[in-house]
């Protein structure tokens, strides 16, 4: 069953055509990669289809339903989870305070005036169940902001994740890590996403390859090639598009 | 344990302390003492917004105005209403304020809020001052004399008696300040400073940010309009002048930053710092404001985080020492 779909999507900046005629296909249950060079129209695809942006012309759809004009909490509310490429986190709230506000986003707490929140025992327990799968329950009173670089990606992800999401959207998870911190931030992304659909933008081929069921590629906002990574490592096109200088 | 009993201590103590208070000030400084509280509140009202949603309110003048004004205006026009529904009353009336300016005042933040409270604050200004029929112009309006408090079948409670009226200001005060820190304290408080830390965050959390920044402009604008109610039966008198003007808008925010904007009980300080050094100036020179102005770029320049922040990061300090 397709979870996300776009049909014909088009984008432009001020006449700054960024994404063509973009047929994008995510099937429930797998992890999809989107690859290409820079500029290529990654993140502003990511944009356009969590909400951030409106497409200029072409439609979205997500478990059916056709979602081309709703706002990120509206997709977020219908079950779609989001990292960013530059970490956005709650710099000033400490790790487990930025995990909670994830928790009580799950739990649809969100008018709730009349409880304390430090007394609401089940969304603490939950929050510590979450720090304690991404270890980082030492670093729980340690504001985001001050956290190490890897630490706060880790963040990053899992508040995406937290929000217990059925479709997840992970822009460059691993942007800027070093090599241990990003074999980490592959396992964690690999043991909280099981059973989730995932959509990653991803530069490290060995992430991808080693994460990825499928792999789109785009370049200068077009749909290159769709596959399996071998089929895709095979491309001719994408080959010279993007692998190129590669050795593969 | 100990930190329970010196907590409870602490209580104890200031309510006795606030019990006695009348008995140990005359009238002067009883009225200055009220004053302080009014405005404690309203700085806190204040905060809600600057500290805790992020945005400068420049015009909060327009809530803790509209607040009198419906108190005054109440008072004078309805014979025998009573006193409790005549705070409610101002509080409505500014929540009302704000719930018309909330669809557009959610849409902007940054210097945009401020120029749009302020702006707002001015129409509501200049229209009071015109509208002389109903609002009395630059003369404002008397307020009589402070209804009694009423508990149908129990008491009433003479309120034109100082210290009654101590007692009963007091208790609105004291009452709306745990309201308003107990909301500070809930999720829906937490998604408020989490809007302040980043906005596109919550929005893919699932959050409608401009329904919960217009809920917390409702709360911050209904509790200021009750410290006007109060300041309304304290001054017993409401002109624009006094509730109104810019000057109105800009106390508060001094008091926040004086005190310390990071923390709930921040404006208090400031409250409290400004109304003695009032006291204090006005024996040597009328240019109070010269003397406010300058402990206030002291303190941006060199406590950010106001009077609060020096004392936590003295308190930060001794105890790493105690721990190395």
């Amino acid at each position: 069953m397709i979870i996300l779909e776009t049909k014909g999507l088009y984008h432009a900046f001020k006449g700054l055509e960024v994404l063509f005629d973009v047929n994008f296909q995510v099937e429930e249950g797998e992890r999809h990669a989107l690859i290409g060079p820079n500029g290529a129209g990654k993140t502003t695809l990511f944009n356009v289809i969590t909400g951030h942006y409106h497409a200029t012309g072409g439609q979205v759809f997500f478990k059916g339903k056709e979602v081309t004009r709703f706002t990120p909490h509206e997709l977020t509310r219908m079950g779609m989870g989001r990292s960013f490429q530059i970490t956005s986190t709650f710099g000033r709230m400490t790790a487990f305070q930025n995990i909670r506000q994830a928790v009580l986003s799950k739990n649809k707490i969100r008018f709730q005036m009349f409880r304390k929140l430090d007394k609401m025992q089940a969304i603490t327990r939950e929050t510590e169940e979450m720090l304690k799968r991404i270890n980082l329950i030492e670093q729980r009173n340690i504001p985001a902001g001050m956290l190490s670089y890897g630490k706060n990606r880790a963040l990053e992800i899992s508040m995406a994740l937290a929000t217990d999401p059925d479709l997840v959207m992970l822009d460059e998870p691993t942007a800027g890590m070093s090599r241990d911190e990003t074999r980490t931030a592959v396992e964690l992304i690999r043991h909280l996403t099981e059973g989730k659909t995932v959509v990653i933008i991803e530069h490290d081929m060995d992430v991808i390859f080693s994460l990825a069921d499928r792999i789109t590629v785009l370049h200068y906002g077009r749909i290159l090639a769709t596959g399996t990574p071998s089929e895709i490592r095979d491309n001719p096109a994408v080959k010279e598009a993007y692998l190129g200088e590669m050795e593969y | 344990m100990r930190t329970k009993l010196t907590r409870w201590l602490f209580w104890g103590a200031l309510t006795a302390l606030l019990l006695l208070l009348p008995f140990l000030l005359n009238f002067y400084y009883l009225n200055m003492f009220i004053a302080f509280a009014v405005y404690s509140l309203y700085a806190v009202t204040l905060n809600i917004l600057l500290g805790y949603m992020g945005v400068l309110s420049f015009g909060h003048a327009m809530f803790f105005g509209t607040g009198a004004y419906t108190v005054a205006l109440v008072l004078r026009h309805i014979e025998g209403f009573p006193l409790i529904p005549t705070i409610l009353a101002g509080g409505l009336a500014a929540g009302l304020l704000a719930l018309i300016l909330c669809p557009l005042l959610v849409r902007v933040s940054g210097t945009a809020f401020a120029m749009l409270t302020l702006a707002f604050s001015m129409v509501i200004f200049v229209a009071a001052l015109k509208f002389r029929e109903v609002t009395g112009g630059e003369d404002g309006i008397n307020i009589a004399a402070v209804p009694p408090l009423k508990i149908p079948g129990l008491v009433s409670i003479d309120m034109t008696d100082k210290i009654h009226f101590y007692y009963f200001a007091i208790a609105v005060v004291a009452l709306c300040l745990y309201l308003l820190w107990f909301y500070t304290k809930t999720p829906f408080g937490s998604h408020i400073t989490a809007i302040r830390d980043n906005a596109l965050r919550m929005d893919y959390l699932g959050f409608n940010l401009a329904q919960t920044r217009a809920i917390n402009l409702l709360v911050s604008g209904t509790f200021a309009g009750i410290a006007g109610a109060v300041h309304a039966l304290l001054m017993k008198l409401v002109s624009t002048v006094g509730v109104l003007d810019i000057n109105t808008s800009f106390k508060p925010l001094m008091m926040a930053y004086i005190g310390g904007i990071g923390n709930f009980f921040g404006p208090l300080v400031g409250s409290a710092v400004l109304h003695i050094l009032e006291d204090v100036v006005i024996r040597f020179t009328d240019r109070i404001g010269l003397i406010n102005g300058a402990i206030f770029i002291l303190v941006v320049l060199f406590a950010p985080q106001g009077l609060i922040g020096i004392f936590q990061n003295l308190k930060a300090k001794r105890s790493a020492k105690e721990r190395s």
